[in-house]
């Protein structure tokens, strides 16, 4: 009676897809994993195989500054990637917090309150997003530079981060907002909530898992953004993006540690990610009200 | 406990005037239930007093003091919602103490509170569940938990028993009716069910397109309606209306018409006597259709189905082209098919004008 299920009799050539597309998806990251792991002699040869000693050379010359002990095979330590990790880290988390309490409380005023042009700035924020941050290059180089005098500060670029990602944000929130039922704010009232409390208590720990979406984004943004802080950052402000292609010399590119770089950059947005997605969970306003 | 007067209250919703002057006084400690068809303006009175609502003309008073410019959170009043509204993040203890919590009060005052109240309601044990984790009824007492943990001397309930099944609703009507006996608090309660009004009220208000047509106890209202809508929305099975005349016959006044001619009480004939000749639409409750033909006062039924409900039997009867119910005492019935002829007594015939709806 029971019929087999649809996976029973999928065609092999199904596996054969998914298994190509997760190798697509996968090699690069592997490649860039075991790259890190040996020394500039094992990259370069011709007869690279996959059997090689591994080391963690590269990465103790990447951490040199951060390391508690001096690796013997550095002549020359160079501060530059630990200083940018740490500037990489404060931008992203800096600009995400930001982002989050200007964007929640915004989104829920044009969800809540009925103001002249309600509409024309919800539309708004979804054509700004539309503009590629290439097209600001210039313009916010000139203007950071010439007039405000940001260039190569922490507030210039984490101002950029969440001028770039407050309108994504809003949106986000404002399809999480919608969804808290309005009784609950007006029970809220009735229990004596000024506005803010009402806020605070009742409607942000609803939207949790929008928060958390629209952290992952902004996050990831502002860790992955490589253009403008290009432009914009100086020597001792710059991120890890930038710090990496900066690594690339004429005279020399040393494979191994800009590999071992790139691997390090990836970790606190996964660390990150996975923090924050555990408060993606559905089901927040169940019972509520009845459904 | 405070008296609440509403002075001439109108409500505008942009074009759309929902409330249209609405006058009402209610008694200290009063248990007043607004009823109403939906849409007929009676959560909007309650959202009004309650200020979640503004005030387009016209005043509330407290104890006579104007009220209309306050925040809800002044105006000493508790709120139960149609669909409980609980907040969803918190556990049932953390729900029913929200208001405790944010007007600072000590800590173990809340907890006592909070334990006194759900022990009367019988939450005690689900006091670390979250709302989602709750049944329906339970949700309901959460709800009536919060507002009563409050002391607030004004109880606002929007329709709160509408989302229970038929059983449980019945239970919290009576629990809601002790409650209110126990606390003794002013409790203003919307519902469209007139069974919950007639059963709860020590006034009763029906509201219909905005205005109060009635209101009083829920016997006057009643043996008395004050015109055609009350006399049909109160009472159930529904009071019937049959269209008819007021003619002289042997030199007294009937309300005759097709298939029957009804005896009026002596008082009705010497108020009525300048009338003969005007239609009027007759109403009859279905249980004062008495079986057996008395002289003078009579009407002819079809009877078309009858429905068996245990003690009594509603006759589902055509007069002329009128669909008129009778209820009578089963056993004694007729079959469906049959045609009979029962009996009306005169003070049971209540004749309404026919433009104006009122009673006659």
């Amino acid at each position: 009676m029971s019929a087999a299920s649809p996976y029973d009799r999928q065609n092999p050539t199904y596996y054969a897809l998914i298994v190509a597309l997760v190798m697509m998806s996968i090699a690069p990251i592997l490649l860039m994993l075991l790259t890190s792991f040996r020394v500039n002699v094992d990259i370069m040869d011709d007869t690279a195989s996959l059997f090689f000693i591994p080391t963690i050379r590269n990465y103790e010359t990447v951490l040199c500054n951060v390391l508690p002990y001096a690796p013997e095979h550095v002549d020359y330590c160079d501060p530059t990637f630990g200083r940018a990790l740490g500037n990489s880290i404060f931008v992203a988390l800096i600009s995400t917090g930001l982002t989050l309490v200007l964007g929640c409380m915004a989104a829920y005023a044009i969800v809540r309150f009925k103001f002249v042009g309600r509409g024309a700035i919800s539309l708004t924020t979804l054509i700004m997003r539309m503009v590629p941050p290439a097209v600001l290059l210039v313009p916010v180089f000139g203007i950071w530079t010439y007039q405000f005098g940001l260039d190569g500060t922490y507030a210039g670029i984490i101002l950029v981060y969440v001028a770039l990602n407050l309108p994504f944000v809003i949106w986000i929130l404002q399809s999480f907002i919608v969804q808290v039922p309005i009784q609950l704010e007006e029970a809220a009232k009735m229990d004596g909530a000024g506005p803010f409390q009402t806020f605070f208590l009742v409607v942000l720990p609803l939207i949790k898992p929008g928060l958390a979406a629209a952290s992952i984004f902004t996050f990831r943004i502002a860790w992955n953004e490589f253009l403008l802080a290009n432009t914009l950052l100086d020597r001792n402000t710059r991120t890890v993006p930038v710090t990496i292609v900066n690594s690339l010399t004429e005279h020399d590119i040393d494979w191994g540690v800009i590999m071992a770089t790139g691997m390090l950059l990836a970790v606190p947005p996964i660390i990150f990610t996975f923090i924050a997605s555990k408060q993606i969970i559905t089901g927040m306003t169940a019972g509520a009200v009845k459904g | 406990m405070p008296k609440i007067r509403l002075e001439n209250l109108v409500k505008r919703f942009r074009n759309v005037q929902v409330l249209h002057g609405i006058n009402l006084e209610m008694e200290e400690s009063e248990f007043t239930v607004l009823v109403g068809l939906s849409g007929c303006g009676k959560s909007t009175i309650l959202r009004t007093i309650a200020g979640l609502e503004t005030v387009t003309e016209g005043e509330i008073y407290v104890d006579d003091k104007p009220i209309s410019h306050l925040e809800p959170k002044d105006r000493d009043l508790a709120m139960v919602f149609q669909d409980y509204a609980l907040y969803p993040h918190m556990n049932v203890a953390k729900n029913m103490s929200f208001a405790l919590r944010l007007e600072r009060r000590p800590k173990d005052e809340i907890e006592r509170k909070v334990r006194d109240v759900a022990t009367m309601l019988g939450l005690a044990e689900y006091l670390h569940r979250k709302p989602a984790e709750l049944s329906g009824g339970q949700r309901q007492r959460v709800a009536m938990g919060r507002a009563l943990v409050r002391d607030a001397s004004t109880f606002l309930f929007d329709e709160p028993l509408s989302n229970l099944d038929a059983k449980l609703r019945a239970k919290m009507r009576t629990e809601l009716a002790e409650m209110h006996k126990m606390l003794n608090k002013n409790m203003i309660y919307v519902t469209h069910d007139q069974i919950e009004a007639m059963t709860l009220g020590d006034r009763i208000v029906v509201v219909s397109g905005g205005i109060i047509q009635q209101q009083g106890a829920p016997q006057e209202l009643f043996e008395n309606p004050a015109n055609k809508f009350v006399a049909g929305f109160i009472g159930t099975p529904a009071m019937n209306f049959l269209d008819g005349e007021l003619s002289e016959v042997d030199g007294r006044v009937k309300a005759v018409g097709t298939g029957f001619a009804f005896d009026l009480s002596d008082e009705q004939t010497a108020r009525l006597n300048g009338h003969r000749g005007k239609s009027v639409t007759v109403g009859v409750r279905p249980f004062a259709i008495r079986p057996g033909a008395h002289a003078g006062s009579t009407i002819d039924l079809n009877v078309k189905l009858t429905e068996y409900l245990g003690s009594n039997t509603v006759l589902i009867c055509m007069v002329g082209d009128t669909e008129v119910l009778v209820e009578t005492e089963s056993g004694k019935n007729p079959e469906s098919g049959e045609t009979v002829t029962m009996s009306v007594a005169p003070q049971d015939v209540l004749l309404f004008d026919n433009k104006t709806e009122l009673r006659l």
